[in-house]
């Protein structure tokens, strides 16, 4: 679990810096392939219920799921990147959204709540807590900012399968749903809209964007937990790269 | 990679075309069809079950009845 989180911290590090004008989501995702194959891994979501990429690259409105494409990004766009990769039996999985070079106040402001709400569900995590803990933080974190939590998608338990048991959803009441156990490992991600919370499908069967067409946020960290507390194993320099 | 979110919820009135209307969590009602679809109950749905249902991502008003919880 260590080694495969850590090589997902890593290559989402290296794609956030490639991000800029001009560049495509494909370019954006054919580097992503590459840098998991050399790193011994394989992409966790390309086949995945026929998934097409390894990489989900969901801009501006996409709330998550964007297919990589032709599509050039342009000056002021804000992208998620959301990527797992499978090694020696074991799933990562994390994204981050990242602006495209100079963003609107608004945008930066949706970024920065996203990732803070994310690090106040991580913060829930702790052993005899409860799933719903962590959704409860989110949403109070993104409704005292203005923004809306979406609903129909949500984290997950991660392990030997992409998605296990918990649905980890970001909203919702606190002291509900499974106990938190040392040893469970969870993909914690929410994704904030800027207006309402609703989403759709668009015809691919994959990607989701806002209703309302507002930009969406989406940051996501695969958790262990300890005794000590949540051990965040897809941020750089918790878990040592693997040898 | 993001979910799709499914919910437990109890049936409350079977409709036409192998559908059911089902009571989730709030409480909310959606319609819900069985995996095989028309004519193909091979999961046999009474009133009263409480059953798992996927909610569709384009509709959260429909679903699809994946399991039975008895």
């Amino acid at each position: 679990m260590r080694a495969a989180n850590a090589l997902v911290a890593e290559v989402l590090a290296e794609l956030a810096t490639m991000v800029a004008p001009g560049v495509t989501t494909q370019d954006l995702d054919q580097a992503a392939e590459k840098l998991v194959r050399e790193g011994g891994a394989e992409p966790a979501f390309k086949g995945y219920r026929g998934y097409p990429s390894t990489l989900c690259a969901s801009v501006n409105d996409q709330v998550v799921h964007g297919i990589p494409s032709t599509r050039a990004l342009n000056e002021g766009d804000i992208i998620s990147l959301d990527m797992g990769v499978k090694l020696n039996g074991f799933y990562g999985d994390s994204a981050v959204t990242v602006p495209v070079g100079k963003v609107s106040e608004e945008a930066s402001a949706l970024l920065r709540v996203t990732r803070e709400a994310l690090e106040k569900g991580i913060a829930q995590v702790r052993l005899g807590g409860r799933v719903s803990d962590i959704g409860h933080a989110i949403q109070l974190h993104v409704e005292a900012h203005g923004f809306s939590v979406v609903r129909e998608f949500v984290g997950h338990g991660i392990g030997s399968a992409l998605h296990e048991e918990p649905q980890i959803a970001n909203y919702g009441e606190p002291g509900r749903g499974p106990r938190l156990a040392e040893g469970m490992t969870l993909a914690i991600e929410p994704m904030v809209n800027i207006g309402r919370p609703a989403v759709k499908v668009l015809a691919d069967g994959w990607t989701a964007v806002t209703k309302d067409g507002s930009l969406s946020a989406h940051f996501e960290h695969t958790v262990a937990v300890t005794k000590t507390g949540p051990l965040v194993l897809t941020r750089r320099g918790v878990t040592a790269p693997a040898a | 990679m993001a979910e799709a979110i499914s919910v437990e919820g109890i049936v409350r009135e079977a409709l036409p075309y192998a559908q059911y209307r089902v009571e989730i969590d709030g409480p909310r009602q959606v319609i819900a069809h069985t995996p095989g679809g028309t004519g193909r109950n091979f999961v046999r749905v009474l009133i009263g079950d409480r059953v798992r249902l996927e909610l569709s991502p384009k509709d959260l008003g429909r679903g699809r009845i994946v399991a039975v919880v008895r």
